[in-house]
């Protein structure tokens, strides 16, 4: 028998979740509706993995409205951003965006992993993750000096994104100029489109007003149908970031996670004189951090899920001792077999064979470095 | 989407009287529809003895494990192998390609499920 439970509760949407402007069409096109960050979004269409398979050989449009959107301009935004968040904004100028950390000061914890964009005048778009826009806020406006202003326009705008080998002709079908470099992003009137994404394919996200977000999301997926692409829904969205070994906040980062153990120390600027956290992230980086994020590919049936143990396999001298635990896991719909991201003690190697305690059957998993699949963002 | 001739259980599963002693076991539509793409079902072990309510395999989807108890007591005595190489078989045809396993049973054991009335009405709740 089924869990009665466990296939009810995804159906549920409370009344106090928040919407997407265009939820009213997710709706209609008959979208399995679940709670992502305290927003109801549409988490399947059609089937996970038909729309991540979409998106690998043509194009896909998703909704992801949930993500944050917050202002920080004045005099010195720039400046005062940069001595907050790890990655280096002097790396970019006006018209390119950048990923980056928020980190608590005290122990290098991640707040939230976010996009930067850096605007014509000294002014930053921030987009957030949806549970932890209001927090990225509180934190920015705290420490804010007078005239930088820092504004939560969370929503404001709807976000799309179109992703896939097929996403250059849908913008150009719709008279979006698509020709910019990975991490660039251009502004048409109040219309931000960014060559940047979370699927590992080469796409673009859409900051969009959200009264303008309906028209456009129909022109899109009008284009999208044409070039052989579907709508698709976060579950394929998960699917596909876990292929690229993308970290997703909650579950690979969290405050009890550092970007040096999770990996994202390419994120950091490690040179600049202040950002929040740096003391506690220099130091674990010159000590070597005690666990390490990797790739677990399965050697079996297993599927990897979140908090599953890893342990050594028995019979390789450790006698199955445990090393650590699934941070992110799921079935990969592109190499059909299971695949997962976990924090393993320091000692693990590339390579390492261990064993995956699957509900209390060991399964086989060998250590490897993401992407699980070749990203072609570029 | 609800088959007159086979009985329900509350937990979204169906059973088939192949009239022999022997029962064909499976998930119900709604149970597919709302796991999403099956990607792995383990099966139970031919030759196991089970009781009503005994876990004994399990559908993973891509984002979720379901158990799958036995509806009724008996044997297994055929696993739908075909389900190792193509899992999707559960969601494309849940009653039929997508069969799970076979059990032998007392005659009596099907006495205590629902029929698909009862099933239909216990889904559109």
């Amino acid at each position: 028998m089924l869990s009665s439970d466990r296939i009810a509760s995804p159906l549920v949407s409370e009344p106090a979740l928040r919407q997407s402007p265009l939820h009213d069409r997710h709706v209609a096109l008959g979208a399995r509706m679940a709670e992502f960050g305290g927003w109801s979004m549409p988490i399947q269409y059609s089937g996970v993995v038909e729309e991540h398979l979409a998106v690998r050989t043509a194009v896909g449009i998703f909704d992801v409205s949930h993500l944050g959107n917050a202002q920080v301009s004045g005099p010195g935004a720039k400046d005062f951003v940069n001595a907050c968040l790890t990655n280096d904004l002097d790396r970019i100028g006006p018209g390119q965006a950048q990923y980056t950390l928020c980190c608590d000061d005290a122990t290098g914890g991640v707040v939230d992993d976010l996009i930067v964009y850096h605007g014509r005048a000294d002014d930053l778009h921030l987009v957030p993750n949806a549970a932890n826009t209001a927090e990225v806020v509180r934190r920015l406006r705290a420490a804010a000096p007078d005239g930088v202003e820092v504004v939560d326009q969370h929503e404001d705008f709807a976000i799309l994104a179109v992703q896939g080998p097929r996403s250059p002709e849908v913008l150009r079908r719709v008279g979006i100029d698509a020709a910019m470099d990975y991490m660039a992003f251009d502004r048409v009137g109040e219309l931000t489109v960014c060559r940047t994404g979370y699927t590992g394919e080469h796409g673009y996200e859409l900051v969009v007003p959200a009264a303008d977000a309906g028209p456009l999301w129909d022109r899109l997926a009008e284009a999208v149908a044409s070039e052989g692409g579907r709508p698709c829904g976060l579950g394929a969205r998960d699917t596909l970031r876990t292929e690229m070994g993308y970290p997703l906040h909650g579950q690979d980062l969290s405050m009890e996670i550092t970007p040096v153990q999770a990996r994202c120390g390419w994120a950091v600027g490690w040179s600049k004189p202040e950002f929040w956290g740096r003391d506690a992230l220099v130091a674990e980086r010159e000590r070597g951090a005690s666990r390490l994020l990797w790739g677990l590919l399965a050697q079996d049936r297993g599927i990897p899920r979140p908090h599953m143990t890893v342990r050594h396999a028995s019979g390789d001298g450790a006698d199955g001792r445990e090393v650590g635990e699934v941070t992110s896991g799921t079935f990969s719909p592109s190499l059909k077999v299971g695949i997962g991201l976990a924090l393993l003690h320091r000692d693990v190697a590339e390579g390492d064979e261990l064993t995956l305690d699957v509900r209390g059957r060991p399964s086989a998993v060998r250590v490897v470095k993401p992407p699980f699949v070749p990203p072609h963002v570029r | 989407m609800i088959p007159d001739d086979l009985r329900y259980t509350a937990e979204h599963e169906w059973v088939r009287d192949l009239g022999d002693g022997r029962v064909q076991i499976g998930i119900t539509h709604y149970a597919q529809d709302a796991l999403g793409d099956v990607v792995y079902v383990s099966l139970p072990e031919a030759g196991a003895s089970v009781d009503a309510g005994q876990s004994f395999g399990e559908v993973e989807s891509t984002k979720s494990v379901s158990e799958i108890y036995a509806p009724v007591a008996g044997e297994v005595v055929a696993r739908n192998e075909a389900l190792e190489s193509r899992p999707e078989l559960v969601n494309s045809d849940p009653y039929g390609e997508g069969w799970i396993a076979e059990l032998a049973v007392e005659a009596s054991a099907l006495s205590g499920l629902l029929d698909a009335a009862a099933y239909a009405q216990l889904t559109s709740e």
